[in-house]
């Protein structure tokens, strides 16, 4: 695996790992916030203080880019450093599942 | 001002912002409904039915293209922006049920809060530090405004000592929180 920077951001917090993982296509704030309540299956719910917080830092650390403005709201979209940081999420979290799966059944 | 408004002075601490937003929604369910904040510390008040609102403080700055964003991702979120008092952002949302009441839904984004407004406060400490120590002019000088300069830099100490105090309290209130 090559070898990045990327594993600073690591782990992603709950809402984070879930803002970016809607933001793989253009989305705005509110599309966002939906998005996960859908793909969380209603486990996460993030609210405007906390997606706002996350938007501004993101972007600051260009994993993500402002795409479009229209009606004064946003949409954002992962950068590529954004989609690498992700992908070690996603592994490091395949890791804790198998880890996890692995002992399912002593306990 | 209209008669059905009042106007209330209350100074609250910045880490004492749930107490506020208890007491603000208080004041809705008694039929006074924040209308506007000001400085200093000012809430006007307009009267209306009973009602459970409860407000949100959130603590940001950012230039006023940038306002329109935020404000417009809280309206679709369901909050009512009601106005911004020194960087201190005003929500308000009415309670119901299945209508999630918070806009910060983890403890890193509280904390990130805090740490917005003691980055704020460093900076003002940083300058008192520099104010403070005006030194070189003995007590026998025979400036006139020996005593002025005295004074403001008494005044600077204890603003300083506050803000030294606003600093800890602060940064207790983000250990108590990451101890959740």
């Amino acid at each position: 695996m090559l070898r990045d920077d990327t594993d600073k951001y690591l782990p992603l917090t709950e809402s984070t790992y879930y803002i970016m993982l809607t933001l793989v296509d253009p989305l705005h704030g509110y599309a966002v916030m939906k998005k996960i309540e859908e793909i969380s299956k209603g486990t996460v719910k993030v609210g405007p203080g906390t997606l706002y917080g996350a938007f501004t830092l993101l972007e600051k650390e260009a994993l993500i880019v402002k795409v479009k403005e229209e009606d004064r709201r946003k949409s954002y979209v992962l950068t590529p450093k954004g989609k690498n940081v992700l992908m070690n999420q996603i592994k490091r979290l395949e890791i804790m599942t198998q880890s996890g799966l692995s002992v399912i059944d002593m306990l | 001002m209209a008669e059905n408004t009042i106007r209330k002075i209350k100074w609250f601490f910045p880490w004492q912002d749930e107490q506020e937003e208890a007491w603000l929604r208080s004041m809705s369910q008694r039929g006074w409904h924040l209308a506007s904040v000001g400085l200093p510390c000012t809430y006007r008040f307009r009267a209306g039915e009973q009602m459970d609102y409860i407000y949100r403080l959130d603590y940001q700055t950012f230039p006023e293209k940038d306002k329109q964003e935020y404000q417009q991702l809280f309206r679709d979120a369901g909050w009512e922006y009601i106005g911004e008092m020194s960087a201190w952002q005003y929500f308000r949302k009415e309670v119901k049920e299945e209508e999630p009441l918070e806009i910060f839904t983890d403890v890193e984004s509280k904390i990130a809060k805090y740490k917005r407004i003691l980055a704020f406060l460093w900076l003002f400490w940083v300058v008192l530090i520099v104010v403070i120590p005006v030194r070189g002019i003995s007590m026998d000088d025979p400036y006139p405004w020996w005593g002025a300069i005295q004074a403001i830099q008494v005044f600077a100490l204890l603003i300083w000592l506050f803000f030294t105090y606003a600093v800890i309290r602060l940064m207790l209130r983000i250990r108590q929180l990451r101890k959740l």
